[in-house]
C-alpha cells in the first residue's frame, strides 16, 4: 500500500528563493527512505514540507490517501527526531516523552505504560527521572527517537539525526535506527548528507541536487546505474572518477589522446566514469593506460593511489585508484591499469543523462 | 586569571573592605539611633554605640501611629508598600511577558513596528510624563487607589526587551517539536515558554521589586488619603515638621524597616537571580 506521495511538490520561500522545483515521490507502506545530498541541497526543505513545519508552495502531499497540505503537523500522525533532539530542557525524560500525549488527552495509565514500553526498548528505563543536561548526546538522541516511538505515528521523520554524535556512537546508532524501523514497521523518511549512512539505511534513496530529485532508487540501483553524474559522483567512496571525453567512431577518447575502443551510436562530448575499485592493475601490454602516482593512501585493508593519466602533455586527468590489501608502490612512478568495460559509465555532457 | 602575589591580595582586600566600610556605616549609624532618644540628636555628635532607648523606639514605631500628619502606623504603610511593589512587578513581568510572546511568536502586520513603540517607551519613565499620566489617572477616578498606585508604571519596555532576548534564544528547533507534539499557543506559553523562562523571572523580579518598593514621586502625588500611604514617601513626610523636634531616632528605625523587604528580596533570590543574569538553561 501506498502510504506516502508527494506530487509535484515545490517550496518557494517568502525571500523569493526557488528551493524546491517540483519533487515527485512515493513511498511504500513500512519503506525507509533516505533524502541524500549535499548540504543546502533542500533535503530538510522537503522534510520540513512533509511534516508541515513549512507550507508546501505548489502540487501536493497525501498520507495514506488523504491530503495534508493544510493540516497542522500535530494533525498529520507523523513524528520527528530533529538534528539538535530538541528535548525540553526543563522536562524530565519521562516527561519528554509524555508531553505529545499529554496533549493528545490520553489516559495517564495509558500513556505510563507506553512510556515504559518505549523506554524498555531503547534501553531507557533507568534514565526516566533525568533531565535532558544529564544525559550524553546517545542517550539524548534514544530520548528523541523515544518521544518520535511513542506517538506510534504512521510517518518518522529525521533530519540528520546522527551529525551531532560522534564516529564511532554513530555507526551504533545507525544499526539501531534500522533495526528499530524493521520492527516497528513505519514508514520512515530520513534525511542525510552522508552518503554512507544513505547507503546503509535506505530501502530507497532519494538524491537531491539543487532541490531536484536526481535520482530514486535502491542503494544498489544508484551504485551500479547512476542516472548522472552528479549521483555518480556522490554515491560510492571515494567517489567515481570522472573524466570528460569524446565519443567517436573508434571509441571514446580520454585526455585529448588516449582511446579507448567502443562501438556506441552516441557522438560528442561524453562524461566518462569508472569507480575506484573497479579499476585493476595489469602490464604495459594488456594496460587500458598508465598512471603517474601522485599519492598513496593506505588504510591497512585498501590502498587509494591517486595519480594522473600519463599522456605526452602531461596534462592528463586525475584519477584514484583503489586496491585491496597494503600496496607500496613508489611516488611518480607509473602503473599500468585496465578499465574493463562492463563498469564504464557513459553520460551525456550536455544532458548529463546516462547513455 | 589567576594571581598569586601577596600584595596583590593584600589591596584587593583593602579595597573591598573599605567598600563595605562606606556602604555599612550609614545603616550602622541608622540602628545605633534608633536605640537613643529623640533629644541626643540636638547637641550636635553623632552617637556610634547603642542607646538604651532602643525598645521605646522600636515599639512606638511598629505600633504607634508615624505622626506629623500621618494618620497611620509604620506596618500599614509597609502593607501599602508591598502591595504596590507586588503589584508592580506582578503586572510588569505579566504584561512585559506576554508582549514579548506576541512579539517574538507571531507574525502579524507591524510587528516591528510595535517592538520600537515599546522600545521608545524607555524614554519615557514615569517621570517625564507625569503631569499627563496624573490627568488621566485623576479623569479615571483612580486617585487614592492600588490601581491608580501601580497601573501608570506596569508598562515595561525593559521587561519586554529582556524577555524578547530571552525567547529569541529558544532554539526554532523546540518550538517546533512542541508543536509537532501538538502543543498551541497556550500549551507552549504555559508548558514550555514560562519553565524556560523562570530564571530571567526570578532576576526580574528582584530588580522590579526594588523598583517598585522605592517608588517615590508618584505616590507622593496621588494619594493624599492616609490608607494609601506608602512607606518610603512618607519617610519624608515624617520629617517635615513645623513644631518641636525632628524624632530621628524613629525616623531612622523607620528608613532601616523600609531597607527591610528589598533586602530580604534580594537575600532570598540570590541564587535565581544571579543565575538569571549569568546563564540560561537552554
Ligand atoms: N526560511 C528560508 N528562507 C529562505 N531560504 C531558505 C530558508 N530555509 C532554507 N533556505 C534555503 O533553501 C536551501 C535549502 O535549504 P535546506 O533545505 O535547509 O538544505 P539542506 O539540504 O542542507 O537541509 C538553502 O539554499 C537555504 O539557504
Ligand atoms: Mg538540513
Amino acid at each position: 500500500m501506498t502510504d506516502v506521495i508527494l506530487e509535484k511538490v515545490g517550496k518557494t520561500y517568502p525571500n523569493g528563493y526557488h528551493a524546491i522545483p517540483s519533487v515527485d515521490l512515493s513511498i511504500e507502506e513500512g519503506e525507509f527512505i533516505v533524502l541524500v545530498g549535499p548540504s543546502g541541497c533542500g533535503k530538510s526543505t522537503l522534510l520540513r514540507m512533509v511534516a508541515g513545519l513549512e507550507s508546501i508552495s505548489t502540487g501536493e502531499l497525501r498520507i495514506r490517501g488523504e491530503r495534508m497540505n493544510e493540516k497542522e503537523p500535530a494533525d498529520r500522525d507523523i513524528a520527528m527526531v530533529f538534528q539538535n533532539y530538541a528535548l525540553y530542557p526543563h522536562m524530565t525524560v519521562y516527561d519528554n516523552m509524555a508531553y505529545g500525549l499529554k496533549n493528545r488527552g490520553m489516559a495517564k495509565d495509558l500513556i505510563a505504560e507506553k512510556v515504559s514500553d518505549v523506554a524498555a526498548m531503547l534501553g531507557l528505563t533507568e534514565l526516566l527521572q533525568r533531565k535532558p543536561r544529564q544525559l550524553s548526546g546517545g542517550q539524548r538522541q534514544r530520548v528523541a527517537m523515544g518521544r518520535a516511538m511513542v506517538r506510534d505515528p504512521k510517518v518518522f521523520l529525521f533530519d540528520e539525526p546522527l551529525s551531532n554524535l560522534d564516529a564511532k556512537l554513530r555507526v551504533q546508532m545507525r544499526v539501531e535506527i534500522r533495526q528499530l524501523q524493521r520492527k516497528l514497521g513505519t514508514t520512515t523518511l530520513y534525511v542525510t548528507h552522508d552518503q554512507v549512512e544513505a547507503m546503509t539505511l535506505a530501502d530507497r534513496l532519494v538524491v537531491l541536487n539543487k532541490g531536484k530529485a536526481e535520482q530514486i532508487g535502491t542503494p544498489m540501483d544508484l551504485y551500479n546505474k547512476p542516472a548522472t553524474p552528479f549521483v555518480a559522483a556522490f554515491i560510492g567512496s571515494p567517489s567515481m572518477n570522472l573524466l570528460d571525453a569524446h565519443l567517436t567512431e573508434q571509441g571514446i577518447t580520454v585526455s585529448d589522446e588516449l582511446t579507448l575502443p567502443l562501438s556506441h551510436p552516441h557522438r560528442g562530448a561524453i562524461v566518462w566514469g569508472i569507480r575506484p575499485e573497479h579499476l585493476d592493475v595489469s602490464d604495459e601490454h594488456n594496460a587500458d593506460f598508465a598512471l603517474r602516482i601522485q599519492a598513496v593512501e593506505s588504510l591497512g585493508a585498501e590502498t587509494l593511489i591517486h595519480g594522473k593519466v600519463e599522456t605526452t602533455s602531461g596534462q592528463g586527468d586525475a584519477m584514484v585508484v583503489r586496491l585491496s590489501g597494503p600496496h607500496l608502490p613508489d611516488i611518480n612512478s607509473l602503473m599500468w591499469l585496465k578499465a574493463p568495460a562492463q563498469y564504464w559509465h557513459l553520460f551525456d555532457a550536455v544532458t548529463q543523462q546516462r547513455l | 586569571m589567576i594571581e598569586n602575589r601577596p600584595w596583590l591580595t593584600f589591596v584587593s582586600h583593602a579595597t573591598l573592605l573599605t567598600g563595605i566600610a562606606l556602604v555599612a556605616l550609614p545603616v550602622w549609624m541608622a540602628l545605633v539611633a534608633s536605640t537613643h532618644p529623640a533629644s541626643a540628636f540636638g547637641v550636635g555628635h553623632i552617637p556610634l554605640w547603642f542607646g538604651d532607648a532602643g525598645a521605646e523606639t522600636w515599639g512606638a514605631v511598629l505600633f504607634d501611629k508615624a505622626g506629623n500628619g500621618v494618620d497611620v502606623p509604620v506596618w500599614f504603610m509597609m502593607l501599602n508598600s508591598l502591595i504596590m511593589a507586588l503589584g508592580i512587578t506582578f503586572g510588569k513581568i505579566a504584561i512585559s511577558l506576554l508582549s514579548a510572546y506576541a512579539i517574538v511568536f507571531f507574525r502579524f502586520p507591524f510587528r516591528n513596528l510595535c517592538f520600537w513603540i515599546i522600545f521608545m517607551t524607555l524614554m519615557l519613565p514615569v517621570e517625564v510624563r507625569i503631569v499627563p499620566t496624573y490627568e488621566v489617572v485623576a479623569n479615571l477616578d483612580l486617585l487614592n487607589s492600588y490601581t491608580g498606585l501601580t497601573l501608570p508604571l506596569i508598562a515595561s519596555a525593559t521587561a519586554t526587551f529582556l524577555f524578547r532576548q530571552c525567547f529569541l534564544s529558544i532554539p526554532g528547533e523546540l518550538v517546533e517539536a512542541a508543536r509537532m507534539d501538538g502543543a498551541g499557543p497556550w500549551r507552549f506559553f504555559f508548558d514550555i515558554l514560562l519553565p524556560l523562562s523562570r530564571t530571567n523571572i526570578a532576576a526580574l523580579f528582584v530588580i522590579l521589586f526594588i523598583y517598585g518598593w522605592n517608588q517615590y514621586l508618584w505616590p507622593l502625588l496621588i494619594t493624599t488619603d492616609d490608607a494609601y500611604y506608602t512607606l518610603v514617601m512618607s519617610i519624608k513626610r515624617m520629617l517635615s515638621v513645623t513644631d518641636g523636634d525632628i524624632a530621628w531616632n524613629q525616623i531612622m528605625a523607620t528608613t532601616l524597616l523600609a531597607m527591610l523587604p528589598p533586602v530580604a528580596v534580594v537575600i532570598g533570590m540570590q541564587k535565581l537571580f544571579v543565575k538569571g543574569l549569568v546563564d540560561s538553561e537552554k
